[in-house]
């Protein structure tokens, strides 16, 4: 524990200095950009900032330097964002291609999604892309048969894992299912390492908290009913009520209150402990995955291309640029997301994706809902 | 009471000589009325396309009778606890002698400035585990405060900022309440208390049943505050079934039906309305409070602190901070996002003034059913939910494409339905507050004006409307600081690229980077407050009229 700890205090010194330079860099190079046609931005542009960051070596994967250039406008549904830092990365493409705009529009996932539905039901397209936070909406605009096929040759670099079979959508960052816990409570061995055990362990009576409205709790929860089965999945929402779980509307908030020691270990995505890391110095929260079973659902943030859009080449380019060596840099060091591309690494303490153990599913019939939720309302958990 | 039904009977006949309201008066506000409801249609064939038994399998699970009973409780509690703050206060303001009295007005005014979800926010930072409280009162031993979630946390904070929908109306028309009827009770020998019962509150009855509604069904339509309250609600419920839009349809209607029974109740209340606002308010009217002072003031002052010095404080103390979880995000505020709030809202507030004055004349002017059915229609926009509603509005934009001289317009993403989208859902506070002060001018002075020869129309604009000014710039004032508010729509509806000071709100909160949203958050207070001060500036020229008037 005290390494980490000394590891977060340099890492909180260090990212300041890191900081103040890139933005200093930034401004510089913004500056220079306007002599350049093609702006050239380095990986540490896209790169963020502290200690293990600056001991990653150079990214595998394809550079953007070796994709075609982007050329034109494009239409970017963006469902989500992480307050701004997707469109971030948008921005830098468009510094570094002079000819190339990307119109933002940015909602709430599943609004966004429902959105592009109802305009397409119209007969009245306007996105070219849409690029969304969760695979949920991503099926769900999938199954309304509105997306085209995805090339192979963007959708190459992804493990099949993380993809949809029909190629109607390809994920760029991945998210992965975790049991954020207070580390002055509990040690890694104190936790089951498979989901269903939580139910049954009397040392988490009383102890954790979850976030059951929560988009990626709802996800998992389906991930539950299509490996084990609604009966079983009943069961395990009703035995974790039985442990007196407490609720939060979201999965930052419960990452925050386990740090705070107002419970002892919770379900939550992966990246909200990382975040409240960073956010606090020696906050007293690690990470512990399950194996092999819904607990360890690897989620991801994803592209599909629309069908009326007239910007089908573009589109397919734009998706490239997303999973190029420097943009998953980008997801794992800014947002501290797995990258979906195997050549480049996740960022800190976190297991690279091979050690994660996620179960054998297709993430596009996550997209089924409605069952799930059904089962929550019945045991009262919706 | 002899003089007031003469008044109701003048007001219903449209003049002595019992004219029938103009056609051209019932067409025109029979299409804003049918304008505004539309949605509510596009619900209502959305869920056509579930079958009956799936319906009714949704309508009766028991999770749905869960919310609807949930839905109920906030929305009684909340509109009890706004009438129990905001009545007192417009008391105190009006006919006592409280010191300070035009500063608590605009103080206990102010509080409808703030967004409720901002209010929640705030309320949980302050209150919640490990909040601002808890730490401070850490050190002094104290283990745990009780929890503000749940049905108290929920019910709470939506009243804290509603009630000045309650207290506005109480106010105005305890403000043309005529004083001297409570005297008279008093020299009847009537105490201080049944002069109050018997006089006064069914005088400004229905003043308190028009702020108790707005209240009821914002109540019932907002999702955000329950939501960050942990209170599961019916808004809830529709947000969960998004992604299948017939069930969100079909739980929208059943809202909608739950936001009809109380508009009936609300009619009962203001059946006899037309007697109360034709009297003159005299000013002179001041009860001493005497002792009763210094409770008065803490009373004020406990409200104005829980409702703008909490939330401001928060924001300042969110603005303040600088650890990652509160800064960070990669989306810089710019300033273009508070000219494109203040743009929309001006323009929602000329276009929903607009729509008003029709309905709201003929409804004040009239006693007929039509007149009623219309200004009662305008109110369905407003108890539905702002993305049920958005979506509905996307579906119709997409679909319809006139053409106009050869050239296709798409509505959809354009400012003019985003605009419509404002108007549907806060016409109804345009109308209540032209409706009221037209309710205060003698239709004798129209009528006068006819037998001189001038046009209905010209004599509406030539006397009716530089009298009712006040209550139409108090309702376009209304209508611009809550659509400076409104998230959901606006999220749905706006162009792209098209910012506002709330989605930018959105984005850097929906991530938790709340430090990001403190400037826009207290900018927005800041210019929903000023355009608070032209509502109260209307009071008081209204008051400054009516004392004229009399002396």
């Amino acid at each position: 524990m005290s390494e980490r700890r000394t590891w977060t205090r340099r890492r909180l010194l260090a990212s300041g200095a890191v900081g103040a330079t890139a933005g200093l860099g930034g401004c510089l190079s913004r500056f220079t950009n306007q002599q350049n046609e093609n702006a050239d931005l380095s990986i540490s542009d896209f790169r963020g900032s502290g200690p293990m960051v600056e001991s990653r070596s150079a990214p595998g994967g394809t550079s953007m330097d070796d994709l075609p250039d982007l050329d034109g406008t494009l239409q970017v549904y963006l469902g989500g964002g992480e307050g701004g830092l997707y469109e971030n990365l948008v921005r830098l493409l468009e510094r570094k291609y002079s000819n190339f705009t990307a119109k933002v529009r940015m909602a709430p996932s599943t609004q966004l999604a429902n959105e592009i539905i109802e305009v397409e039901k119209g007969g009245d397209s306007s996105a070219d892309v849409f690029w969304s936070i969760d695979s949920t909406s991503l099926g769900l605009v999938a199954d309304a048969g509105i997306t085209t096929e995805l090339p192979q040759r963007v959708v190459k670099p992804v493990p099949e894992g993380f993809r949809a079979g029909d190629r109607s959508w390809v994920g760029v960052a991945g998210r992965a299912r975790s049991i954020p816990y207070n580390t002055d409570e509990f040690s890694e061995s104190d936790l089951p390492n498979k989901i269903g055990q939580f139910t049954k362990n009397a040392g988490l009576k009383g102890a954790m908290g979850w976030a059951p409205t929560y988009g990626a709790f709802k996800s998992f929860v389906t991930a539950m009913r299509l490996l084990e089965g609604p009966e079983k999945t009943k069961q395990w929402l009703r035995g974790m009520q039985n442990q007196n779980i407490s609720r939060y509307p979201d999965e930052f908030q419960v990452s925050n209150a386990v740090a705070d020691g107002e419970i002892t270990a919770g379900f939550a995505n992966h990246y909200y402990a990382l975040r409240v890391i960073a956010s606090r110095e020696n906050a007293p929260i690690d990470l512990a995955f399950t194996k092999n079973d819904a607990g360890a659902l690897v989620n991801v943030s994803g592209c599909e291309i629309i069908q009326g859009t007239d910007q089908k080449e573009l589109a397919a380019d734009f998706v490239r640029h997303l999973l190029s060596a420097e943009a998953q840099e980008f997801f794992a060091t800014r947002t501290f997301a797995y990258p979906t591309v195997p050549e480049v690494p996740p960022v800190g303490p976190l297991p690279t994706v091979d050690k994660l153990q996620p179960p054998q599913i297709d993430l596009s019939k996550l997209s089924n809902l409605e069952p799930t939720l059904k089962l929550m309302r019945e045991v009262g958990v919706l | 009471m002899a003089a007031s039904d003469r008044v109701r009977e003048t007001a219903a006949t449209f003049g002595d000589d019992g004219e029938s309201p103009p056609v051209s008066l019932v067409l025109l506000a029979g299409s804003v009325a049918a304008l505004v409801a539309f949605p509510v249609v596009w619900l209502v064939l959305r869920s056509l396309e579930i079958g009956l038994q799936q319906a009714l399998d949704l309508l009766f699970q028991p999770s749905t009778l869960e919310v609807v009973t949930n839905s109920v409780a906030l929305v009684a509690g909340v509109t009890l606890g706004s009438i129990l703050i905001g009545v007192p206060l417009a008391v105190l303001t009006v006919q006592t002698d409280l010191p300070f009295r035009r500063f608590w007005t605009v103080v206990v005014s102010l509080p409808l400035v703030v967004p409720s979800y901002i209010g929640a926010f705030a309320f949980v930072s302050a209150f919640g585990p490990h909040g601002v409280l808890s730490d401070l009162l850490a050190p002094l031993g104290v283990e745990s405060i009780p929890t503000i979630y749940g049905f108290e946390g929920a019910t709470l904070v939506l009243t804290l900022f509603t009630y000045p929908y309650v207290f506005l109306t109480t106010r105005a028309a305890l403000l043309s309440f005529d004083g001297t009827l409570m005297e008279a009770a008093r020299t009847l020998n009537h105490g201080r208390w049944a002069a109050f019962r018997k006089v006064t509150l069914p005088q400004i009855a229905p003043g308190i049943a028009a702020g108790g509604l707005l209240v009821a069904l914002y109540a019932l339509s907002d999702f955000g505050t329950p939501a960050i309250m942990h209170f599961e609600v019916f808004t809830q419920q529709i947000y969960v079934t998004m992604w299948e839009p017939n069930h969100a349809a079909l739980l929208s209607l059943q809202l909608l039906a739950f936001a009809a029974v109380v508009l009936a109740l609300e009619n009962r209340v203001s059946e006899s309305e037309e007697g109360a606002h034709v009297s003159r308010g005299s000013g002179s009217v001041r009860i001493s409070l005497g002792l009763w002072k210094v409770p008065a003031l803490l009373f004020c002052a406990l409200v104005a602190t829980l409702c703008l010095v909490v939330p401001v404080g928060i924001l300042f103390m969110w603005l303040t901070r600088s650890d990652p979880a509160y800064a960070g995000g990669g989306f810089d505020f710019s300033w273009i996002y508070g000219l494109n709030s203040g743009w929309v809202a001006l323009l929602a507030a000329l276009a929903a003034t607009l729509g008003a004055l029709p309905v709201a004349y003929l409804s004040g002017r009239s006693d007929s059913r039509l007149a009623t059915l219309f200004e009662r229609a305008s109110y369905v926009g407003y108890a539905t939910p702002g993305v049920v509603l958005g979506l509905a509005l996307v579906y119709f934009a997409s679909s319809t494409t006139p053409e106009v001289l050869g050239v296709e317009l798409s509505l959809h993403q354009t400012i003019p339905l985003l605009v419509f989208a404002y108007v549907v859902r806060f016409l109804p506070q345009a109308v209540g507050a032209v409706r009221s002060s037209i309710l205060q001018v003698d239709p004798k002075l129209t009528e006068a004006a006819r037998t001189l020869g001038e046009s209905p129309g010209s004599a509406f604009r030539r006397v009716t409307l530089p009298l009712v000014k006040p209550g139409v710039v108090a309702g376009a004032a209304l209508v611009f600081l809550t659509t400076m508010k409104e998230l959901p729509a606006t999220l749905v509806l706006r162009p792209t690229g098209f910012e506002t000071l709330v989605t930018y709100i959105w984005r850097v909160q929906d991530a938790g980077y709340y430090g990001q949203a403190a400037v826009p958050a207290l900018a927005l207070v800041g210019v929903s407050a000023l355009s608070m001060l032209v509502l109260l500036k209307q009071d008081g020229s209204l008051v400054r009229r009516e004392g004229g008037k009399d002396a």
